[in-house]
């Protein structure tokens, strides 16, 4: 079925007179598209290591931003560039990933948040003049191939985003259903006894950790070409909540989940905004419409529904129904 | 000579302003085990409330009203931590992660909700006009406002470290830090307990709201964001649930902070990273932590 919808998505823009037809929508859904892979990467992290980082963003931006200047300053090529970026990005996971494991938990949360805020200062006030700070850093045009230019060519990006996706997935199957994946699973569920069985913890969750760090340097260079360009706001923690939000709003572990969440999430805060600037809102008071013109407002209540009455979200949901129609005839 | 002793108070009066964000994260961490994102929000709601009382109430600031508006902004904090902790930390008992993510989703509806009533521009909180004014101390102008901040988070410390240890619930809340567990076992109330810290903590970071807002020139709903990552770092730094580590981490990463600003331009957020690794390499439940879970 997965497989079933993907192509459908992946024939829809060339398919005549539709939708996904129009290089506005596709613009919208291939960033969608990155936003479902990377909460896959935080939910490897989340959901299947249950480590609770706040810094993802900062690989995220860090695969970004170093396909960038390599390509900019140093004329890379686009793919060494963005190979160069994994391996950088990977480094320095396991550099701050390694400090960060030192504690665990809760103040595991904090010390990332820290790190990634770190990073967001390192690229926003531009230190040694690599990042162009707030202004964000544009990707040199000239030297990426021609079918990624263009607004005719939007459908190229489109495919380049699904495909990631794709990619991403069976990535992350792949890692899951190794026997480190397994390791994975048993670390969030008892981690005591994955050290009496004679297996170091700490390694097996820095494995998580690069791993999803170096797949989410992959998406950030991704995201690059479908932009344009690079944003300091790309690292900042508010983009790390926004993933928490989709993998919990599509419920953790089940792969598929995180996916759907990250692009029901990145949809609907991009067509939300689309809503408010019209008049949608303008008949109500302005202590009723005026929030309602946020995003956040409305993401943030359901995320507390969620958290609160419906653990599991969309994908718990789903396998709870399907678990009572089975044994609905016992 | 001058520009240090300026750098040193300036240091100092950041630290003051650190310490009342961190203070409440810690008692409330250290207590409950709750990583309260919401903090943030918290902060915003005092500065909110202080900016209407400042202006709707008493459009001429004198001294009197400031202080006003600063309790008035601890309260509101105050009553918006008790309410958030009774309708909805209360009914995620020890589901530790659900609880930190639920104030994730708090701080969220807070920021939107504020800003689409006010705006998300800074508006500016109108002040006594004697907080423009410097001293002289050697031959270092020192702007009055860091004494402020630095009397104001001394009271509060001196504040919360007296109820800490003189009273009944101050007791409770010590024993609870050290082992919840065990104070639940004995029969003694820790609901109580725990409504009372979140009132501290709410009140502490609405003051801080308050003050935050004359030190950045201004209120936005974005304000909470960015004062609640150093409020964490402090809190690590510090050692989780003891307030005396918060201060003494806030001062360290105030002073080092503007030092840091000042001699190497701007790195001052790096050099506080850099702090936070370090101790978290040597002494990993930070300065003066007691808290093990």
């Amino acid at each position: 079925m997965l497989i079933a919808i993907t192509v459908i998505f992946a024939i829809l823009p060339f398919a005549g007179d539709n939708p996904l037809s129009k290089a506005g929508l596709q613009q919208t859904m291939a960033v969608a598209f990155l936003f479902g892979a990377l909460a896959l990467t935080y939910d490897l992290l989340f959901g299947f290591t249950g480590l609770l980082s706040f810094g993802h963003a900062l690989y995220f931006a860090s695969g970004m931003y170093v396909t960038a200047i390599l390509i900019n300053d140093f004329n890379v090529h686009f793919l060494l560039a963005i190979l160069c970026a994994i391996l950088f990005t990977s480094l320095l996971a396991g550099l701050t990933g390694g400090a960060a494991l030192r504690t665990t938990g809760i103040t595991f949360a904090m010390v990332t948040l820290a790190f990634g805020q770190a990073g967001h200062v390192f690229i926003a006030r531009d230190f040694g003049g690599f990042t162009n700070g707030d202004d964000g850093l544009p990707v040199n045009a000239d030297r990426l191939p021609d079918f990624f230019i263009g607004v005719v060519n939007t459908k190229y990006l489109y495919l380049l985003a699904l495909g990631i996706l794709v990619f991403i997935y069976f990535a992350a199957w792949w890692i899951t259903e190794s026997s480190a994946g397994r390791v994975f699973a048993a670390l969030r569920d008892n981690e005591q006894r994955v050290s009496v069985l004679g297996l170091n913890p700490n390694r097996f969750k820095l494995l998580s950790f690069v791993l999803s760090a170096a797949m989410a340097a992959l998406i950030g260079a991704a995201m690059l070409f479908v932009s344009g360009s690079g944003s300091p706001r790309y690292a900042t923690a508010d983009i790390t909540i926004a993933l928490l939000l989709m993998v919990i709003l599509g419920g953790p572990v089940t792969r598929w989940g995180a996916v759907l969440g990250g692009i029901i999430y990145s949809v609907l805060s991009t067509r939300l905004t689309v809503l408010s600037d019209g008049t949608a809102f303008d008949s109500l008071p302005n202590f009723i419409g005026g929030p309602l013109t946020e995003p956040a407002f409305t993401l943030g209540l359901i995320f507390i529904f969620i958290v609160m009455f419906a653990p599991g979200g969309i994908s718990g949901a789903y396998y709870r129904a399907r678990f009572k129609y089975l044994n609905k005839g016992k | 000579m001058s520009t240090f002793l300026l750098i040193l108070i300036t240091g100092i009066g950041l630290g003051a302003l650190y310490f009342l964000v961190a203070s409440g994260l810690s008692l409330i961490y250290g207590l409950m085990g709750v990583l309260n994102f919401a903090h943030g929000a918290f902060l915003t709601i005092g500065a909110f409330t202080g900016l209407w009382i400042s202006t709707k109430v008493f459009p001429n600031p004198t001294t009197l009203t400031f202080i006003l508006s600063m309790l008035a902004g601890g309260v509101m904090a105050g009553l918006f931590a008790l309410l958030m902790e009774q309708l909805v930390i209360t009914r995620l008992y020890n589901r530790h992660i659900d609880q930190a993510l639920v104030t994730v989703g708090v701080s969220l509806v807070v920021t939107a909700l504020l800003g689409g009533w006010f705006g998300f521009d800074a508006q500016f909180l109108p002040t006594p006009l004697w907080f423009m004014n410097a001293v002289t101390i050697g031959d270092a102008i020192i702007p009055v406002d860091r004494f402020i901040y630095i009397a104001v988070a001394a009271i509060l410390l001196i504040a919360m470290l007296s109820i800490l240890r003189f009273t009944r619930i101050g007791l409770i809340i010590r024993a609870g830090v050290e082992n919840r567990a065990m104070v639940t076992a004995l029969g003694i109330n820790v609901r109580l307990a725990f409504s009372t810290v979140f009132f501290i903590g709410g009140f502490a970071a609405g003051v801080g709201g308050v003050l935050i807002s004359v030190f950045s020139y201004g209120v936005s709903p974005l304000m909470g964001g960015s004062w609640l990552i150093y409020g964490f770092i402090v809190v690590v730094v510090g050692g989780m649930g003891s307030i005396a580590g918060s201060a003494i981490a806030a001062m360290l990463i105030g002073i080092t902070n503007q030092f840091a600003n000042y001699y190497f331009t701007g790195l001052g957020d790096f050099v506080v990273v850099i702090i936070l690794a370090t101790v978290l390499l040597t002494k990993p439940s930070g300065l003066l932590g007691k808290v093990s879970h």
